[in-house]
């Protein structure tokens, strides 16, 4: 408890008005080390121009990367738009159909 | 993906990241892996997207999903205070400071949260105080029994207020509200809406003036909402805040509706407009992102009215962010009529349902327009015949293919709420603008204590009757 007065009034104890975290923290998965060969997901919620950014990354990507595959967003389609509970349920699915192995995530740009 | 076991990177602008912290917090992730697009998107040049994006973009992408993350020191969440516990002493003054100091207040001074005061709350319900109502991301902390009336009294609302505040709870805790959203840029604000016999029995302001701040049930009862937003889903401008409302605006006053002006019309309350019994407590909570400006219609004609109400409200209020309406397909503005107007519409045999048709078949925008505000505000993506082409739109959206057709403002007329409050002495009305799919409305029963008259006797203030 923190206690402390600037003044000679009457003193008042008072609690906590946040709320318990309802979350477990854990660590990020493991990384994958070298992007070639590997099959990239790209999932976006359908603003800030990630149609003009994410075809950039994908040129410059496979220009670097020999063999990298891309699951564009039009497969996981808007994950912030009307549909977003029932595609956001999809996403698991539809990771292990395509073999993901690694997702780009355009959602705040 | 972080959770199917896909290791991901988000791409995020600089503006966001403070919000990205405490989402990933919130999910349990706090060392999620981001990469930051430096600046605007939505300013630049496609020249100079195409540098960023090469420049800086890329490699943060890039070592986003192939450099081991270090993970930073874990949050002792051990520390989180039960309860009951005191977590400071002091005087009026000093509880002002640390309140401040803490982030957890709004401001304003709060009424310092005690036991006794907490107590005198917890009177008004049945319920377990350590009950989880719901769960408010993106900070995903707890709203329980308890610390609903802790924001309560914090907020400057009397222990009878109680009931109303666990229902405004329960309503922007269901799933559609979409709470996680009340911190997106176009700072939107959650108006409640009242009905009931309630209105009267606490003292409402449903009249004159009644989104004016002064009035203590309505007042407070709107700021309880806003300091839980602050308190429990983490939507503070804080250094770990998560409210981006680019301009934003402040909390507004709980509304009521005029009962007895729309009994005296033969229109039903808007309770019963959404989905309950004329004479229940509800509250209706949803979005506001802009207020028309005041609709000063005159006639003894309803279509002059309507007319007018919808030029001003439809037209140019809605006529902009409908189009944010559209891309989302799911937007319901709300009208608040003045008694005086809302009676020269029951005189004419107009009801509710009419003036929503005519809203919906009078207001009208270019599509071409309608893409153009919808790209500005980010929503690159839309087109309107795509959203047709998925059933999220009408067919009357996408009948030809010329730009400048005209396609209807309100999507459907179901979607636009009336409530009549307001300045009976006025030929007043004002429209709001609701942010689409974020807020939805949302309705909830107020479930009073089976001894509800009796503690209201016993707390009611000194000196009243």
């Amino acid at each position: 408890m923190t206690e402390h007065s600037y003044s000679s009034e009457p003193a008042c104890d008072v609690v906590w008005p946040l709320g318990k975290p309802a979350y477990a923290t854990r660590a990020p998965v493991e990384r994958v080390a070298d992007l070639s060969n590997k099959v990239i997901g790209e999932t976006w919620d359908y603003l800030f121009r990630g149609e003009e950014w994410f075809p950039i990354l994908r040129e410059e990507l496979t220009r670097r990367y020999p063999g990298i595959r891309f699951v564009t967003y039009d497969t996981f389609g808007n994950l912030h738009g009307p549909n977003q509970r029932e595609l956001v349920a999809k996403v698991p699915s539809l990771l292990q159909e395509h073999k993901i192995d690694a997702v780009i995530s355009g959602i705040g740009a | 993906m972080e959770r199917a076991g896909v290791p991901s990177v988000s791409v995020i602008s600089s503006g966001f990241l403070k919000q990205a912290a405490v989402v990933a917090k919130g999910l349990g992730l706090p060392d999620m892996a981001i990469a930051e697009f430096p600046g605007v998107p939505m300013t630049q040049s496609k020249a100079q997207l195409r540098e960023q994006v090469i420049s800086q973009l890329l490699p943060r992408v890039i070592a986003g999903l192939s450099r081991p993350i270090q993970r930073a020191e874990a949050e002792p969440e051990t520390l989180t205070p039960e309860p009951r516990d005191t977590i400071f002493r002091g005087s009026f003054d000093d509880v002002q400071e640390h309140f401040h100091e803490m982030g957890w207040s709004d401001g304003m001074p709060v009424v310092p949260p005690t036991l006794d005061r907490i107590a005198r709350f917890l009177k008004f319900t049945a319920r377990d105080p350590d009950e989880v109502i719901g769960v408010m991301p993106p900070a995903n902390r707890e709203a329980t029994v308890w610390n609903i009336a802790v924001n309560g009294v914090m907020a400057g609302c009397r222990p009878e207020y109680m009931p109303i505040l666990l229902a405004v709870v329960e309503a922007v805790c269901a799933p559609e509200y979409k709470i996680e959203d009340a911190g997106s840029t176009p700072g939107w604000e959650s108006l409640i809406v009242l009905s009931g016999p309630i209105v009267k029995e606490l003292g409402f302001n449903a009249g004159q003036g009644v989104m004016r701040m002064g009035r203590q049930p309505n007042t407070s009862v709107g700021r309880f909402l806003r300091l839980l937003l602050r308190n429990i889903a983490g939507f503070t401008h804080g250094p770990e805040g998560a409210d981006k409302g680019s301009i934003g605006q402040s909390f507004l006053v709980a509304a009521a509706e005029n009962e007895d002006a729309v009994a005296e019309l033969g229109w039903q309350p808007y309770s019963v407009d959404r989905g309950f019994e004329a004479g229940d407590n509800v509250v209706t909570v949803q979005s506001v992102v802009a207020i028309s400006a005041p609709v000063y219609s005159q006639s003894e004609r309803a279509d002059e009215h309507a007319a007018l109400l919808a030029d001003v409200i439809g037209q140019r209020a809605c006529g902009y962010w409908t189009a944010i309406g559209m891309c989302y397909a799911n937007w319901h503005p709300l009208i608040m009529l003045g008694p005086s107007i809302a009676k020269v519409f029951a005189q004419n045999g107009w009801s509710k349902d009419d003036i929503r048709n005519y809203f919906y078949q009078h207001v009208k925008i270019s599509a071409r327009d309608a893409e153009r505000y919808a790209y500005g505000a980010g929503l690159t993506g839309f087109r309107i015949a795509n959203n047709v082409k998925q059933g999220l739109l009408p067919l009357e959206y996408a009948l030809s293919e010329d730009p400048d057709r005209l396609v209807p403002v309100f999507q459907k007329p179901e979607w636009i709420g009336i409530v009549v409050a307001g300045d009976a002495g006025r030929n007043q009305s004002k429209g709001f603008v609701c942010n689409h799919v974020q807020g939805v409305p949302t309705s909830r029963r107020v479930v009073l204590p089976d001894n509800w008259s009796a503690l209201r006797a016993e707390m009611a203030p000194k000196g009243s009757a």
